[in-house]
């Protein structure tokens, strides 16, 4: 009798149980994550490497899942992070000044949804026109697109925007627009980075909460996009584009929306990466340059085109590998051989392709290929 | 409904490929569009499915204009459609195959997937439920789970035609199935044919370079040559035109393939030629 009263109530709110802890683990994990892990920096990285993942299985869904070929993915994210930088700190001064958990309740999902609303809408202007046509268009454009955003950005220095803006104000209309434009990017802090419209840095709200919780969020909305009629749509219009477009499957249609939804997901990746409690307190353009775009790429391919787990694996792995390298060069063992201009982190380049073009050889699909990782088999593909 | 072609033009820089074409295919007939190499059969193919835009003229589905859409709003329009050269989603199993096709069918979206909406389950099992349905006519049952890129040639051709029915078209475009067939397949094909369009109530625009099928199945021919009109009628009609016979001269005979295109070919063994 309580057996089956016990199986009814799992039955009727055991959907509801698995969301339940997860947020009550989450809210346990951002009051005691300082206690746990004392080191601020280990629990930057962390954070980071939450975000690093959303970052490859956000990419995943364009180059994985509709089998285009982005390399610009850090412009997306550059666009959520200055988004959300700039939310938060406007939001920061009018709720009061001070960071807390229940204020974050407030500033984080507006801020996010800002991040994401504008990198998806930028990514609707930069994937319509590229991916209407065929081949590599989207590389090079989204190539271009990402280094545009970060030099206009890292150029706009305080006092330029003014100059440029009186000059612009001389033509009405279209001028006074370009002016208000001139002066705004100027205002982003330029090669210093943003931190804030005083300077006195961007407010971190985001703590392991929002950082770990949007992540899982987003990773398993991944992963229900591909186990359902429209990741079975991608795949098979990778196979072959004209007889998809015969049985009523509109090619741009899907691409153009892919793109948007891996756009959207690099904005709120870099939304959390701007925001992000232990991170840095100002968002710089440099941390968007092509390198970036290039690690996002290596951590899809390494992880497996395709493949969703394979991606959250691919991007753990090359943010690790990274502070690793930077961990092995500061010890003390090779400080004699950093002042004769040794550099390790020149020599990750190296090590990076070493190990893409092995895996090229060796294993043309990734660690995973376009499988997944799974508990149970609840959920087969198709 | 029936299809129809009015006055259908399409130029490709100085070459004209389709003049002036009019047609009308009419509702759950079987129609045959045949002619020599070059005569423009697969361009109205690509026009009447939307991969080219018409210059000039009209094809119209009933009430609707097909002429300015896109291929995949051309399906929805209900136009099905096969290739000479199949087409499957290699890697895609042979149910998948089928539940590609019902994309356009689904009531739930992005939205309902993403967040495993009750639509969204309702939406997979009645799709599976019709494809599972569509491979028992087609007898592919069995090898629903087996990747479609694996299936023998005969399998496949089925798999295409089972996966242009699961759109429900009202018109089905069949592009030359007989390539690739031995004149034994190619018999039972008319069957199939016929059979296809009295279970599915589908009308069948045949484009086929077999004589012999197109002039068992066909009820009413239309004839092109470089581009133009040049016969239309039953397939008696169409076989005892004289512009038909003299277009068609050296490089096939109307009536009958000749018998020396049956004989078999000389066999090679060991590496020699005897």
């Amino acid at each position: 009798m309580t057996a089956e009263v016990t199986a009814g109530l799992s039955k009727r709110f055991g959907k509801f149980l698995v969301p339940l802890v997860g947020v009550v683990a989450l809210l346990g994990l951002d009051l005691l994550l300082d206690r746990v892990v004392p080191d601020s920096s280990l629990r930057q990285l962390l954070a980071m490497t939450a975000c690093n993942v959303l970052v490859a299985v956000s990419l995943n869904v364009i180059n994985g899942m509709a089998g285009q070929f982005s390399i610009g993915h850090a412009g997306f994210v550059g666009i959520g992070a200055y988004t959300s930088a700039i939310v938060a700190s406007h939001l920061h001064g009018a709720l009061g000044g001070e960071v807390s958990l229940v204020k974050s309740f407030v500033v984080v999902p507006l801020a996010l949804v800002a991040s994401a609303t504008f990198a998806g809408l930028f990514g609707f202007l930069v994937g319509l026109p590229s991916l209407r046509l065929k081949g590599d268009y989207l590389a090079i454009v989204t190539l271009g697109f990402a280094e545009i955003f970060r030099l206009v950005i890292s150029s706009a220095q305080i006092g330029t925007g003014e100059t440029a803006g009186a000059a612009w104000r001389a033509v009405r209309g279209l001028g006074s627009l370009l002016h208000a434009v001139s002066v705004s990017l100027s205002s982003l802090g330029g090669q210093m980075g943003y931190s804030g419209p005083a300077s006195d840095g961007v407010p971190l709200y985001a703590g392991p909460f929002w950082v770990f919780g949007v992540t899982a969020l987003l990773c398993v909305a991944a992963w229900r996009l591909k186990f359902s009629g429209w990741g079975r749509a991608l795949r098979a219009l990778r196979e072959d584009e004209i007889a998809a477009a015969a049985v009523g499957v509109d090619p741009t249609r899907y691409k153009v929306t892919s793109f948007v939804l891996a756009a959207v997901g690099a904005g709120v990746a870099g939304g959390l990466l701007g925001i992000m409690r232990d991170g840095a307190p100002s968002v710089q353009p440099d941390n968007f340059n092509f390198q970036a775009s290039f690690d996002a790429v290596t951590m899809v391919i390494l992880g497996g085109s395709g493949s969703v787990t394979g991606a959250m694996l691919g991007g753990a792995f090359v943010t690790l590998s990274i502070k690793a390298i930077e961990w092995v060069q500061s010890s003390p063992l090779l400080e004699g051989l950093r002042s004769e201009g040794f550099d390790l982190n020149a020599l990750r380049m190296i090590v990076y392709a070493a190990i893409l073009i092995a895996l090229m050889i060796l294993r043309p699909e990734g660690l995973l290929g376009e499988r997944e990782l799974r508990w149970g088999s609840k959920e087969q593909p198709g | 409904m029936s299809l129809q072609l009015q006055h259908v033009t399409k130029d490709f820089g100085g070459l004209r490929a389709v003049s002036d074409v009019t047609f009308e295919v009419p509702e759950r007939s079987i129609f045959g569009l045949i002619g020599p190499n070059g005569a423009g059969k697969t361009t109205v193919f690509n026009l009447i499915t939307g991969v080219y835009e018409p210059n000039a003229g009209t094809i119209r589905l009933g009430d609707v204009d097909l002429g300015r859409l896109r291929p995949a709003h051309v399906a929805r329009a209900g136009v099905a459609r096969t290739f000479q050269n199949i087409r499957l989603f290699g890697q895609l199993t042979v149910l998948e195959n089928l539940l590609v096709a019902c994309e356009l069918q689904k009531r739930s979206h992005l939205l309902g997937a993403l967040l495993r909406l009750p639509v969204h389950y309702a939406d997979e099992r009645s799709m599976t439920k019709r494809a599972l349905e569509l491979l028992d006519v087609f007898g592919l049952t069995h090898m629903a789970h087996t990747p479609s890129t694996s299936l023998p040639y005969g399998h496949q051709r089925r798999l295409e035609i089972a996966r242009a029915m699961m759109i429900a078209p009202k018109v089905l475009l069949l592009d030359e199935p007989a390539a690739g067939m031995n004149s034994l397949e190619a018999a039972g094909l008319s069957d199939q044919i016929r059979w296809l369009r009295d279970t599915f109530r589908v009308t069948v625009l045949l484009v086929e370079h077999n004589m012999q099928v197109v002039m068992d199945v066909c009820e009413e021919i239309h004839v092109l040559d470089h581009g133009e009109t040049i016969a239309q009628g039953s397939p008696d009609e169409v076989r005892d035109n004289a512009i038909v016979v003299a277009a068609y001269l050296g490089e096939e005979d109307v009536n009958s393939v000749p018998s020396s295109m049956l004989q078999p070919l000389p066999s090679i063994r060991g590496g020699q030629l005897r």
